[in-house]
């Protein structure tokens, strides 16, 4: 209720400030000064943008009353960087950056450029929303106001606030948005299937059309909630450029720097070398605007070292040189309960954080050994797997267990659990259905029996009278949760009398190999799925399931282990469009039973989409688990995360 | 041969090092007898469980185990000590400073008081103003662990209703309550904790060493064989045929031997690489300084007289190198062999420790462990027990085959003979 009313009030400070512009006797009010970032105390909510009454209208306001100046550059970079104004990220970067080209994805700039589904990473570069997977909300940062749907869910509009201007003075306009889209669905190989057009209506106001099928029904309207929030609208001049000098070359385009790209976000290139990537704050940022933060964010650098291994990260961090980190650490509660260390997690008992993703063990369909095309022996496998293990030693404790949300298509937020009937799954959930892992392994063992592949005289199973090969079971080398869960997954096979062989690959060799269209290496392998986005879990179950990703090369949108079932890919296409809320939950509730009969993967774990641990050396002030501000904790970069940047102060 | 024996067991360094490693020999073949079981089974559901003794919480409260009273003097005082040890004392005082307490009134020597005003004023609840985040919480987690410290019948046991549910009165705990160890069924010695898995690290090092052994053994006899053999027939025969040999030793020592041996053992691929197997391309790359040399004794060896003589007796190539050749470097032959094990224990703890060796669900090696406890940041966290005991054991084995192999030296050499 405090909330609304705030809005309200902020809103009508907005409209009063809009009619003040208009007046014609009034004076061009100065870009508010930079205001002093003295922190606000934790219990204060984290800074939202006002929300107007209506949506702003380009013919009333003069934009040029929020006007700024084109950022500077200073003269001299120094490489030395006063530690209580700069936040150390880590767990991000492991080599040198490319440049800035925010249109690239070959740039290894993960400080400035990430546009993911739970939330682009916002520092440099913004998108019209910030998402917050915590509630799935929406937050407006270069629009303003919630985003406008038409009744037929092919069409979604939203406003640019008319205080957003770029790095170089000039106003951002809907034009540009209208031009971001056209140029990345121009210059790509695979242009967006869900979106057809973006339309600036006028300067202010961006019209998102969905691809509609043959009944004129659009395709999957959840992809227009994601884009706003995954794309970063970028500007028309710049990619005009961009396109230009390159001749609309893509390869090109990809390896150009973007020394001279224009942002909008707070912070911007500073330097990158060999050991270190550094942003600086723009303190000419738009955002500083009441009607976005109405400050600047406290820190004025932003860093990210590039060091050798997570044990180089974590070394730092606990000496204090590292404040926000996204690497897996075993045991991360040992930091605090047995060194003592000013380090902390979102929570303070397990799982530690918000898990929202679940690696996952595929099946590789490609494979000619027998078995993993029947699945009564892919469900034996997984039947076998001793999860409370994976999750006590491998995850050390950073997921609950799936006794605690038993396994279907969807991550533990409660949001996505109410989507399907439990009651009628909770049959085909093995580990919901038998705990014990001893249990499961004699099921297993009688389910193998009847599926014709029984022990041979040294134990290991045969099918057809031949013993069974080793199935070769890989997860990238060096990603240790990973692969001490695959070895539990290989223990479990010994156990039912199937040799699992684990072998772990450099992720080069790994992802070459998984995302092609073809893949013979590995029978069982480990990959990710999609994690808390506007779409989930409609796109985790797409990735898991869905036809759509066979036989791609370079396919980096799931179904890695290519099963196909044609039921499961008319329900995947019936769900984005189905409004019915009972039809929704049968579909999803038929989805989840298919997936886990079938069994084509397994997950073995839940698991964050990124690892979040602060060190309170220097900084305080990051979100906390019930603290009221509604933070998600995803180092203070994706989406609504970067509120944490407004809200830290120095320690003491 | 038997004066050689004696000499040997007069040498103090090679008894040194012939005794540490029966030692271990003797402790890896009684060990199993005693603490039977598959050493590779995952026992802990936590990773890294420190030494220790672990006896069962639910066999000690069953109600069936006889309780004993005693009222030792001093036991109340120790459970304190334990429980709120003099720096969290010293944490309480400070909260309670900074919470607005004047520090006079405050006694950390006093702990029963202490408790009464930390109860008393401590809200978990309350954010002290500048109090970091990761404070706040030690002090929510000191609150939890306190809580009914002095209260000598807080604890009660109940168990489930096996019908509703409902908690069902079994017996109260009081803190004069003891039961003797021998009553308790289930007690794990676990000498040298668990490992990431869960493993107990003593039985699997055991196994490793073991497995480390027969690795050494089997790629020291590879290597010491092909060495022995091309460095005699180069040696003895000479012309082209050494050529050919000493050609490829030399291309051989060009290459980086572990270069070759990842290689090898990559392509070999994980379903491959068993123990043998591994023993095998270790010993397949490590033959060549035995080759070059047996080569340059046998040089030396090859215009003796007595090798003429044989030679004008019309004895044959096999005969004169087995019989006239191979007892004058026998003595250097076993001293290679020993070099060669160690070296070949250092190589699969390399190989593993990549992740090339054997399968970890197979098998443990000592490079095994180390890969495992140093991906779980064991260095880093404090977890000794999961890679120190690792280290010292191999750095035991070689110190012990290098002190064998300098004491032989020392009394086969002549050059270094007293």
């Amino acid at each position: 209720m405090r909330k609304r009313i705030l809005a309200v009030l902020l809103a009508a400070v907005f409209c009063f400030a809009l009619l003040a512009a208009c007046a014609p006797a009034a004076d061009d009010p100065a870009p508010a000064p930079p205001e002093d970032p003295a922190a606000p105390t934790p219990a204060d909510p984290a800074p939202a943008p006002a929300e107007p009454a209506e949506p702003p209208d380009p013919d009333a306001i003069d934009r040029s009353q929020f006007a700024r100046a084109p950022f500077v550059f200073p003269d001299e970079i120094s490489t030395e960087l006063p530690r209580n104004e700069t936040v150390y990220h880590f767990g991000h970067q492991w080599g040198p950056s490319n440049g800035w080209n925010p249109f690239s994805d070959e740039m290894n700039n993960p400080l400035a450029i990430e546009q993911v589904g739970a939330g682009a990473r916002v520092p440099m570069f913004e998108t019209p929303f910030m998402y917050n997977f915590l509630d799935g909300s929406f937050i407006p940062l270069l629009a303003i106001g919630p985003p406008r749907w038409n009744d037929d869910l092919t069409r979604l509009e939203y406003s640019i606030n008319p205080a957003a201007f770029w790095s170089d003075g000039t106003p951002i306009t809907a034009w540009d948005a209208e031009f971001t889209f056209y140029v990345n669905n121009t210059y790509t190989a695979a242009p967006s299937p869900f979106i057809d057009r973006v339309v600036a209506v006028d300067e202010l106001t961006v019209a998102i059309y969905a691809a509609l099928n043959a009944a004129g029904q659009p395709l999957n309207p959840l992809m227009l909630d994601q884009f706003i929030i995954e794309e970063y609208v970028l500007q028309q001049a710049w990619l005009e450029q961009l396109v230009e000098r390159n001749n609309g070359d893509i390869g090109a385009m990809q390896a150009d720097p973007g020394y001279d790209v224009v942002w909008s976000g707070p912070y911007t290139m500073y330097f990158t070398n060999d050991e270190l990537t550094v942003l600086i704050r723009d303190d000419g940022y738009w955002g500083q605007h009441e009607s976005m933060w109405g400050q600047l964010p406290v820190p004025r650098f932003l860093a990210h070292p590039i060091l050798e291994d997570n044990d180089a990260g974590l070394a730092a961090m606990m000496a204090g040189m590292v404040d926000v980190s996204q690497m897996f650490i075993p045991n991360v509660q040992n930091l605090w309960e047995v060194d003592g260390l000013p380090i902390s997690t979102f929570m303070d008992s397990p799982p530690y954080g918000v898990t929202v993703n679940m690696p996952t063990a595929w099946f590789n369909m490609h494979s000619d050994k027998p078995g993993i095309h029947n699945a009564d022996f892919r469900r034996a496998i997984a039947m076998a797997v001793d999860y409370d293990l994976i999750i006590a030693n491998a995850m050390t404790n950073q997921s609950p267990s799936f006794a605690e949300v038993p396994r279907s298509l969807m991550n533990p937020t409660a949001g996505e659990q109410a989507l399907f009937d439990s009651a009628r799954v909770a049959p085909y959930q093995w580990d919901y259905q038998m705990p014990n892992v001893n249990d499961r392994i004699e099921a297993a063992n009688e389910l193998l029996d009847e599926a014709g592949f029984p022990r041979g005289a040294d134990g290991w199973r045969t099918y057809d009278g031949q013993r069974l090969p080793a199935y070769i079971a890989s997860v990238p080398f060096g990603w240790s949760d990973w692969e001490a869960a695959m070895e539990i997954v290989a223990a479990a096979g010994e156990a039912i009398g199937i040799e699992i062989v684990t072998q772990f690959d450099d992720w080069s060799i790994y992802q070459t190999f998984v995302t092609a269209a073809v893949h013979t290496e590995y029978d069982i392998f480990m990959m990710w799925t999609s994690s808390a986005s506007p779409t989930a879990p409609w796109e985790r179950a797409y990735n898991l399931m869905s036809s759509d990703h066979v036989g791609h090369d370079h396919n980096w949108s799931g179904n890695w282990g290519a099963w196909t079932n044609a039921r499961a890919d008319e329900i995947l296409s019936l769900i984005p469009v189905t409004t019915n809320q009972a039809t929704l939950v049968d579909l999803w509730t038929e989805l989840v039973i298919l997936y886990l009969t079938e069994v084509p993967s397994f997950s073995l774990m839940y698991r964050p989409d990124q690892f979040h641990a602060v060190s309170e050396a220097v900084w305080t002030g990051w979100t906390e688990y019930g603290d009221g501000r509604n933070v998600p904790p995803a180092n203070a970069l994706n989406g609504f995360a970067i509120a944490d940047k407004f809200n830290i102060r120095l320690v003491g | 041969m038997k004066n050689q024996i004696k000499q040997l067991l007069k040498s103090g360094k090679f008894m040194v090092g012939f005794i540490v490693f029966m030692s271990i020999l003797l402790f890896i073949t009684i060990y199993p007898f005693f603490v039977p079981g598959n050493p590779l089974q995952m026992i802990g559901y936590n990773s890294f469980i420190p030494p220790g003794t672990y006896l069962s919480l639910y066999d000690a409260v069953n109600p069936n185990v006889f309780v004993y009273t005693l009222r030792i003097p001093g036991a109340a005082e120790a459970r304190i000590v334990n429980t709120l040890p003099m720096s969290d004392r010293e944490a309480m005082r400070d909260w309670l400073v900074r919470a607005g307490m004047p520090e006079a009134a405050i006694d950390i020597y006093d702990p029963e008081t202490l408790l009464a005003l930390w109860n008393a004023n401590y809200d978990p609840d309350e954010r002290i103003e500048g109090m970091i985040l990761a404070d706040h919480r030690a002090y929510q987690r000191l609150n939890n662990r306190i809580q009914g410290m002095f209260d000598a019948s807080a604890l009660r046991l109940y168990s489930a209703d096996p019908e509703t549910g409902e908690p069902q009165f079994q017996a109260p705990i009081t803190d004069t309550d003891y039961i003797a160890l021998s009553d308790i069924v289930n007690i794990r010695r676990l000498p040298l904790g668990t490992d990431n898995f869960g493993r107990d690290m003593l039985k699997q090092l055991v196994q490793a060493i073991g497995v480390s052994l027969r690795i050494g053994l089997i790629a020291g006899s590879i290597a010491t064989a092909i060495g022995l053999l091309l460095g005699l027939v180069a040696g003895y025969v000479g012309g082209w045929v050494d050529e050919i040999i000493m050609f490829i030793c030399n291309l051989l020592t060009v290459i980086p031997g572990f270069v070759l041996l990842v290689l090898l053992a990559f392509s070999i691929g994980p379903a491959g690489r068993s123990v043998t197997i591994v023993g095998i391309v270790i010993g397949l790359t490590t033959w060549v300084w035995t080759t070059r040399a047996v080569r340059s004794q046998v040089l030396s060896l090859r215009n003796r007289d007595h090798v003429n003589l044989s030679k004008l007796s019309g004895h044959s190539l096999p005969r004169i190198v087995f019989k006239d050749i191979l007892p004058y470097i026998a003595s250097y032959v076993v001293m290679a062999f020993i070099l060669q094990v160690s070296g070949a224990i250092l190589a699969e703890a390399g190989l593993s420790m990549l992740g090339l060796g054997p399968s970890t669900t197979e098998v443990a090696t000592l490079g095994l462990m180390m890969n495992w406890a140093m991906s779980f940041s064991a260095h880093i966290m404090g977890a000794w027990w999961a890679y120190f005991p690792v280290v010292f054991v191999i750095a035991l084995i070689s110190f012990s085959l290098n002190l064998m192999n300098t004491g032989m030296d020392q009394i086969f050499n002549p050059q270094l003979r007293d």
